[in-house]
């Protein structure tokens, strides 16, 4: 079948979203410093990840921050093979689920195993990372 | 409290659609299903667009295609429940009637998702979920969110490669016999297992296509469809849930919470169970979604999908025969269009116009189970004859 005609849109669009974090920059703030914290409800006790300002179980919205610690261990994990389009320069890369003490869970990119090498009940380490643009991430790698 | 029936379906060819743009390939479907129901359009109160958007050029879809096929001036909106979208419009429209809002309504599902580029797509998609949490830095896939469904599942009930394989080779088949879908030819599971991994464990073949497509459905109120057509097929059960945007923030990953309580709900107002099923739509957005809802769905026990495809219960002649029109595997998944798609086809079978890929229907009654993003949103719908 021979490709139809088409008329090709010259008004590209590009979307950049600044997304408001006023209220959970401390978890960013954490990171850098090489700590990983979430919220805590100071009313019901309910630990959120991600962090959230307001409670999703008793809606009340007074937290604090609480440290997760370092260790986790692995519930699921998949190697990105086929990646979006704006992340054509990072090539594969392993994802996984991993839950800290007290069942919070968070994803991230698991480095310095592969997912076919990977088993569930692994014990891991979260870390900070930054890019080179001095943006802060984090990754779990193996204890 | 009035009853509904679908009284029209119409469908167009799934596939890559670069012939055609939004309002004409919603057209296509359209003018078939005013057709097949024998309404005119001026009775038509409401017409519900399902559709995901973001990969075509136009905003706002309900008002192109309303004004394509000469519907201005009916309600109309756009819905969006990403996958499930299609189903959010039938439930939309069924509303609609079941409030006394108008006796005619019509639920239209349309995507074209190939006028980006196919990297585009993967993004639009990925994006689908917790942007800030899941994608920003993680860069993470559709296939991706799946696949770590897939893993957990293997890890804990033994499922394989081989097991996902065989729901692509199924639904290969029935795609062969069905002149609208994406994908019209069969493949071996030695074709399957060896095409390129996508998501580890997910390969190409364990993953519905990008396609362009559009059906739509008419609905009518129990006495205007009497009036309308001797064979009606009634809307009896209509169940939805949905579950957490960050899937780190799910119980598990070997199940669908939101598919398992939109059964139940549909399940409990049709007053029907999973045995009396004679035919049904999963959505298999990938191979490993399909084992998860016969499971999800109570067609089987949790961790028995697996034995249900290699034991063929779910092939045509089969104790539940699944995805008979293809499935999302090979007749394609435009994502807005794909729960409308699965109303006609369980319309079409319920009428007993299948053709080749007729169920043998016993007891009158059709399933359809819709998800929108991973679980995100659930939409289980029961379908009769009577």
């Amino acid at each position: 079948m021979s490709e139809a005609p088409t008329l090709r849109s010259r008004r590209p669009l590009t979307l950049r979203f600044d997304i408001p974090i006023s209220k959970t920059h401390e978890f960013w703030d954490s990171l850098r410093a090489g700590r990983f914290v979430t919220t805590k409800c100071s009313k019901c006790g309910n630990v959120s990840f991600p962090p959230q300002s307001d409670c999703s179980r008793c809606m009340g919205s007074e937290f604090h921050w609480v440290d997760l610690g370092q260790d986790a261990t692995l519930v699921t994990y998949t190697q990105v093979l086929t990646v979006p389009a704006s992340f054509s320069a990072e090539g594969s890369y392993t994802v996984a689920i991993a839950e800290f003490r007290g069942g919070v869970k968070a994803l991230a990119w698991l480095e310095g195993v592969t997912a076919e090498d990977a088993t569930p009940g692994m014990k891991l380490r979260v870390e900070a990372r930054t890019r080179s643009d001095g943006s802060p991430y984090y990754v779990f790698v193996p204890v | 409290m009035t009853r509904v029936a679908v009284v029209g379906v119409g469908h167009s060819r799934f596939g890559r659609r670069a012939d055609v743009n939004i309002g004409e390939l919603a057209f296509e479907s359209i003018k078939q299903a005013i057709d097949d129901a024998g309404v005119e359009r001026r009775d038509i109160g409401n017409v519900v667009v399902g559709s995901a958007g973001g990969w075509y050029e136009e905003s706002l879809p309900a008002v192109v295609v309303g004004e394509y096929a000469g519907l201005s001036g009916a309600g109309t909106m756009r819905v969006e429940a990403a996958c499930a979208s299609g189903s959010a419009a039938i439930k939309a429209a069924y509303n609609s009637i079941l409030s006394g809002e108008t006796e005619v309504a019509m639920a239209v599902g349309v995507e074209k998702m190939t006028e980006v580029d196919s990297p585009t797509s993967v993004e639009l998609i990925g994006r689908a979920g917790s942007y800030t949490w899941e994608f920003e830095n993680y860069g993470m896939t559709f296939p991706a969110y799946y696949a770590l469904y897939a893993v957990a599942h293997m890890n804990q009930f033994g499922t394989t490669q081989e097991d996902l394989a065989r729901v692509s080779v199924k639904a290969h088949r029935y795609g062969a016999s069905n002149p609208l879908a994406h994908f019209q030819k069969e493949i071996t599971l030695e074709k399957a297992m060896g095409s390129q991994m996508v998501a580890w464990p997910l390969k190409l073949y364990d993953a519905c296509p990008l396609s362009d497509g559009s059906a739509t459905v008419v609905l009518a109120s129990e006495e205007a469809a009497k009036k309308l057509t001797d064979t009606p097929v009634w809307i009896r059960g209509v169940g939805y849930s949905s579950d957490t945007a960050n899937l780190s923030r799910r119980g598990n990953y070997v199940g669908l919470r939101a598919a398992v309580e939109a059964a139940a709900r549909a399940y409990s107002m049709a007053k029907v169970s999973p045995e009396d099923v004679d035919v049904a739509t999963a959505h298999d957005c990938f191979t490993i979604a399909e084992l998860m809802a016969y499971e999800d769905l109570g067609f089987c026990k949790k961790g028995e999908g697996a034995k249900m495809i290699r034991e063929g219960e779910t092939e045509l002649g089969g104790r539940i025969p699944v995805n008979l029109d293809g499935g999302l595997k090979a007749k394609g998944h435009p994502i807005g269009a794909t729960g409308v798609s699965m109303a006609v086809e369980i319309t079409k079978q319920l009428r007993g116009e299948a053709g080749r890929r007729q169920a043998q229907i016993k007891k009158g009654l059709g399933l359809t189970h819709n998800i929108g993003g991973t679980g995100h949103y659930a939409y289980v719908t029961v379908y009769s004859r009577d």
